[in-house]
């Protein structure tokens, strides 16, 4: 009977004692590892901190297959020593992770915004500037794909896809400043002449001042015709012109309108022309045949160019496109005016623009 | 005396009880495991992110309630089995979700793709009728180059649908949309400008 009492006194005692020895493993480590590792999550440290969140990530597993494996050991003999190395490594990254996800989402939206602003300027700007400027189709397709992964963009920065929508206004920026920039030095090119246009139009306005008659200045890039009369303008018209309007006539077939100053040389009536009314041009001048034979031999133009010729105002026009073949087109109401006052020897000047490339771009 | 061979023998059994009881919810847990991977496959990660993560999170702190008790001498794995029951039950929700959520993606995507069409169209019609101006028919050019561009984006489009990619396709039909809009809004106002100016005003 002493027996049995001794063992049921003993029994759980020494069950106290065995329960207090047994290795205790790391759960608030482990508990606040998976927290951490839950919040660098939901903090999107997954996309935004990758290398880290991975990191806890593996450090997390590491500890779990850990304790794992003490588990399947004999209770006493377990050690729990790398599972809450493991748990701690885990937190700290994941810590770091969240961290740096934040900060580097709050950059990148900043950074987004800003860049938002930027392009869609350069957007306007492009708009503003090119709107009567003919691009080539290849300037204006980049132009387009532009425009279309900005607004991707912005769908993609709205719906949280920051990392989405850098990429694409990253290749949206390269397409529409690439753009920008090749047009305006286009632009800028084809303005080098204004000194030269400028001193055209000046001498054009003077003689019509001298004269007391009338003369004609062809602003192309404005598309404008004006008509001059002792030396003050009296009248406005829109033009069109050749199809290939951006520089100075070279050869034939070009489809460009010439820049020079010339002097009507033909007037033919409507029974004379199929373009309703038209006047004749001294086109090519001397200039031209200097600058023609120069190309030439320079090479910019093969041997067998021919310079080509019959370049007049005429009427058909206000069609809305650029669609002569060098000539300049005015609507047959405006024909009649100018047909009327122009005569044998009145003066034509055709020039790039009447302004200079700073007030264009301003106005 | 007796009563001290009977409590003796109470704690024998209990011990043996309470240590019989430590049974790990294999079963449970595997198919936890396999409803989780039944939601990641149904692309709960794209359609239901933090749905998943919640059930991913809960089947985390399971594990870890798991090795805790089989950590103990006496282990009690009653209360992970009713939370692997529950976890279980909401992986399914989120595969449930993730497919609805991907159907719903799929039909505004289909919807978009009708509605853009309709407007290519309509801005088709509309560039016939627009004005020429002096500055129309270069900015018509550009339209056009526009059009251009939003056909081959819903070109683009109807493939990520096609490819199932459906949160793709809408962003892209989505930004195709916008500009295929602002070019019919555009259009529609220079015409109205050219009706406007055409019917001179009443005398007041």
């Amino acid at each position: 009977m002493l027996i049995f009492a001794a063992i049921a006194v003993s029994f759980p005692l020494a069950l106290l004692l065995l329960i207090r020895l047994t290795p205790r493993p790391p759960v608030r480590e482990m508990e606040y590892a998976r927290e951490t590792l839950s919040k660098a999550g939901s903090d999107r440290a997954d996309t935004y901190s990758k290398k880290l969140f991975t990191q806890a990530a593996i450090y997390y597993d590491s500890a779990m297959v850990n304790w794992k494996r003490e588990n399947k050991r004999f209770i006493y003999f377990r050690d729990y020593e790398k599972v809450a190395f493991f748990a701690e490594l885990s937190a700290k990254k994941a810590i770091q992770a969240g961290d740096n996800s934040i900060s580097s989402t709050s950059s990148l939206k900043i950074k987004l915004k800003q860049k938002f602003e930027t392009l869609n300027d350069l957007i306007s700007e492009i708009n503003n500037l090119f709107t009567t400027y003919p691009l080539s189709s290849e300037i204006r397709n980049r132009i387009s794909n532009g425009k279309m992964l900005l607004e991707e963009a912005e769908i993609a920065y709205k719906k949280g896809q920051y990392l989405q929508a850098n990429r694409k206004m990253t290749d949206s920026e390269y397409l529409l400043t690439a753009s920008y920039d090749n047009a305006s030095s286009n632009l800028k090119n084809y303005f080098k002449s204004y000194s030269v246009w400028k001193n055209w139009a000046d001498r054009t306005i003077n003689d019509s001042k001298k004269n007391r008659d009338y003369s004609i200045i062809i602003d192309k890039f404005s598309r404008k015709c004006f008509i001059y009369h002792n030396g003050s303008k009296k009248y406005e018209f829109d033009t069109e012109l050749g199809k290939n309007w951006v520089g100075d006539k070279r050869e034939k077939g070009d489809n460009a309108t010439p820049e020079g100053m010339y002097k009507i040389i033909k007037k033919f009536d409507t029974n004379k022309t199929k373009y309703y009314k038209a006047l004749l041009l001294d086109y090519p001048n001397d200039e031209d045949m200097a600058a023609f034979k120069s190309d030439i031999a320079r090479g910019k133009l093969p041997p067998s160019a021919k310079i080509g010729g019959l370049i007049e105002i005429h009427g058909n026009g206000g069609k809305g496109i650029d669609w002569t073949e060098g000539c300049i087109a005015l609507t047959d109401k405006d024909m009649d005016i100018v047909f009327k006052l122009a005569k044998g020897g009145t003066p034509v000047t055709i020039v790039g623009s009447t302004h200079e490339l700073e007030e264009v771009v301003n106005r | 005396m007796k009563n001290k061979v009977l409590m003796g023998l109470a704690a024998i059994t209990m011990v043996a009880f309470l240590s019989s009881c430590g049974k790990v919810p294999q079963d449970q847990i595997d198919a936890t495991n396999a409803a989780i991977a039944t939601a990641q496959t149904a692309e709960a990660a794209v359609y239901v992110p933090a749905e998943l993560a919640a059930v991913q999170d809960s089947m985390k702190v399971i594990m870890a309630n798991i090795e805790v008790q089989k950590s103990k001498l006496f282990k009690k794995f009653g209360p992970a089995t009713l939370k692997l029951d529950e976890t279980l039950a909401a992986a399914n929700k989120v595969a449930a979700d993730a497919t609805a959520k991907k159907a719903e993606v799929k039909k505004e995507v289909e919807t978009t793709l009708t509605d853009i069409k309709a407007v290519i169209a309509e801005n088709a019609d509309l560039m016939k009728k627009a004005p020429r101006g002096k500055e129309g028919a270069i900015a018509l050019e550009q339209m056009k180059t526009e059009m251009a561009t939003v056909e081959a984006s819903v070109t683009e489009a109807q493939a990520l649908y096609d490819k199932g990619t459906y949160l793709d396709a809408l962003n892209k039909v989505k930004a195709a949309k916008e500009i295929a809009v602002g070019i019919n809004t555009e259009l529609k106002d220079a015409i109205a400008k050219v009706k406007g100016k055409a019917k001179p005003a009443a005398k007041k």
